[in-house]
């Protein structure tokens, strides 16, 4: 009698240990211990967004650098495992699973590509790690769940903007679009398909389509003269646009281009020459070259570990990215999961790095942190500032 | 409406000349060696990048860079006939396609572990300005490149008619047994062909990079040369231009008149239409087999 009463307690708490330590080990999530924390990123290295894919890893590296180095935080340190898909997703797909089933990633954080990153999107979200500000401002991230995030203002708000410039500032009737033919150039076509129906009651001139990694625009060219546009819409990347202005001049056709913050990048001008002089884009973040204490963090940080790259937009696209999310874990503070981290980063409010801009999260219907934008335009070989910073409306793809 | 459509054809027919030249080194080998070199492509990409660092990186002049370019091109293509192709000549073909796949993927990354993975502008003396004569509208890179292209054609063409090395090459290409009888070193023209396939391709570089910039992916143009090739009968060297000529041309027009997608795939569709017609391509000798 007494034997049972004695043993009764010691086994209820042994189950009830076990049952802790079970379900201890199965909340735990994966990529993270009390020294470090696994991030993955799929980047393009090799292929055609290849300058995009190595200045990204280079900007948040940078980042993750100078934390590791001054102890990491909350005493981890952070490692990031970035894999090529050289633009391509089936590529994207293989690398996502390796990177969630092998290498045991915490997030996803800074994947490269609109296509790309659209084609891991349910299986992240499936396995319920975080897809943390990927490289691509497409709409898609801020309206897809708790499980995506995004960080900047989106090519289809940033496509508002243009449409209203054009139409409003400069008087443009004839409007044309220019835009890669998937999940990236789609988003700003149609948002602006949208703005200029809803708000204008007009249409393109003119819509001119290209595939990923094409590389002859003559017939996209003709087109656009045809159309008789004062001004063509770019969604492309940085390969495009000056191969595309040269390929018109080379007819005698001149009109405005102005593109999406995915054109706005040094590389453009370094193609492109006295052919995209005059070109305007959009900016969602400061130019590499302005004032602030977070700016001159950047340039010490790449000078120290990247002294072979030039600032760029591209690196500082990066370094903005790993600054934000190193933001969010600070929040989290030392009991990291992933809901943790996500919430943290959902309660940053009014939070400036240091460069007069402020990242603010946008709800959960607008999973961004920021909708800065101003204009820019190429002056005398540079990306040159055309405009104030504005906050963007919302401009819906519908 | 028609300027631009003539100014359709001639760009057209510029990246065609290109292609072209990239087709004849394909044909060249074929014809002479029986093997089918991909890695045509990646001498096209190598000598971009070999005209690159002698334009940018030594400051050479133009005409000396293309000079040179020619020169280390033909001496690469020599070397991978010695290292790669010639020591497994009698190997089944299937083992030498592989192996010329495994030496365009080498170039193609050495290529990106040497000058990385970004794409670079390169100058050229070809000014991209635009020329206008009655309805025809072109450039002058578009006239340069198409120019330059019939040279090396019409010089290909004296070569193989006039001289006797490459009356040499032609009777190799007939037969070997007969030629080595005749007193011809079969396998100097072995190593002179991919010298020569090299150096086309070398042209083929120093005139395209400029137009599309320079990356170490840029040998995947040597895909649409190959279709190019089999578009007017694989083997004939006729074919090859007038295969290569016709598909810039057509890709042109068709991303004109429909849209990206047509104009990517255009260039299988005719492919496959001609073979279905003219199995053996616009140019080739239809081979008659007696039973």
């Amino acid at each position: 009698m007494s034997r049972r009463v004695d043993i009764l307690p010691v086994l209820a708490i042994l189950v009830g240990v076990l049952v802790l330590g079970l379900s201890a080990v199965t909340l735990a999530d994966d990529g993270i211990t009390d020294k470090e924390v696994t991030v993955g990123a799929g980047l393009d290295l090799t292929g055609a967004v290849a300058n995009r894919g190595v200045n990204i890893k280079a900007g948040m590296e940078a980042v993750f650098n100078r934390v590791n180095e001054a102890g990491g935080i909350h005493g981890r340190k952070i490692k990031l495992v970035a894999y090529d898909h050289v633009y391509q997703p089936p590529k994207a797909v293989i690398n996502a699973k390796r990177l969630v089933e092998r290498d045991k990633i915490f997030v996803m954080m800074g994947h490269l590509g609109t296509p790309t990153t659209k084609a891991i999107m349910d299986y992240l979200g499936e396995k319920h790690v975080p897809n943390i500000f990927p490289a691509t401002l497409a709409s898609i991230w801020t309206n897809s769940g708790k499980w995506h995030i995004g960080d900047l203002a989106t090519f289809a708000d940033q496509t508002g903007l243009i449409v209203d410039y054009l139409v409003k500032e400069r008087k443009f009737k004839r409007i044309a679009s220019f835009y890669q033919d998937d999940e990236y150039g789609l988003d700003g076509h149609q948002a602006g398909k949208a703005r200029l129906k809803h708000q204008y009651d007009r249409a393109y001139a003119v819509e001119v389509d290209y595939k990923r990694a094409d590389i002859d625009f003559s017939s996209q060219a003709a087109k656009l003269k045809e159309s008789g546009a004062d001004a063509v819409i770019l969604q492309a990347v940085y390969r495009e646009p000056p191969r595309l202005a040269e390929q018109c001049h080379a007819i005698g056709y001149h009109p405005l281009f102005i593109g999406v913050s995915a054109i706005v990048l040094d590389k453009t001008i370094e193609l492109g020459g006295k052919h995209v002089e005059g070109m305007m884009g959009v900016e969602v973040y400061p130019l590499p070259t302005d004032p602030g204490a977070f700016l001159d963090l950047y340039r010490a940080d790449m000078k120290k570990y990247f002294p072979h790259l030039a600032l760029d937009t591209t690196n500082l696209y990066g370094y903005q990215k790993a600054a934000l999310f190193v933001e969010g874990m600070q929040r989290a503070g030392k009991n990291l999961t992933r809901d943790s981290l996500l919430k943290a980063i959902e309660s940053i409010k009014d939070w400036d790095p240091g460069w007069g801009l402020k990242y603010s999260y946008g709800g959960d219907n607008r999973r961004v942190m920021s909708r800065a934008a101003r204009l820019v335009s190429v002056k005398d070989g540079k990306w040159t500032k055309a405009s104030e910073w504005m906050e963007l409306q919302e401009t819906g793809r519908k | 409406m028609v300027e631009i459509l003539t100014s359709q054809v001639v760009s057209g027919l510029a990246t065609g000349c290109v292609y072209a030249l990239i087709a004849l080194g394909f044909v060249l080998i074929f014809k002479a060696t029986d093997v089918v070199n991909f890695a045509q492509g990646e001498f096209v990409m190598a000598s971009g990048f070999i005209s690159y660092t002698l334009l940018i990186r030594f400051g050479l002049s133009y005409w000396v860079v293309l000079l040179v370019t020619i020169v280390v091109s033909g001496v690469m293509g020599v070397i991978l006939e010695r290292v790669v192709v010639r020591p497994i000549m009698d190997a089944p073909i299937f083992s030498i396609v592989i192996a010329t796949i495994g030496a365009s993927t080498v170039l193609r990354s050495s290529a990106g572990i040497v000058y990385g993975y970004d794409v670079l502008p390169l100058p050229t003396i070809f000014s991209k300005d635009p020329i206008r004569m009655g309805v025809l509208s072109f450039t002058v890179m578009d006239a340069g490149v198409i120019g330059s292209s019939l040279v090396i054609m019409m010089a290909l063409y004296l070569f193989f008619t006039r001289t006797k090395t490459g009356m040499a090459m032609r009777a190799t290409a007939q037969s070997q047994t007969a030629a080595r009888l005749m007193g011809v070193s079969v396998k100097g023209i072995f190593s002179l062909t991919w010298a020569i396939s090299a150096a086309i391709g070398g042209v083929a570089g120093v005139l395209i990079a400029p137009i599309i910039y320079l990356d170490p992916n840029l040998g995947v143009i040597g895909v649409k040369a190959f279709a190019g090739a089999i578009l007017g009968g694989f083997g004939s060297i006729p074919g090859a231009i007038v295969g290569g000529m016709l598909l810039g041309i057509l890709e042109n027009l068709s991303g004109y008149f429909f849209n990206a997608g047509i104009k990517q795939v255009s260039t299988y569709i005719l492919l496959i239409v001609v073979l279905v017609v003219r199995p053996s391509g616009l140019f080739g000798a239809v081979a008659v087999k007696r039973v």
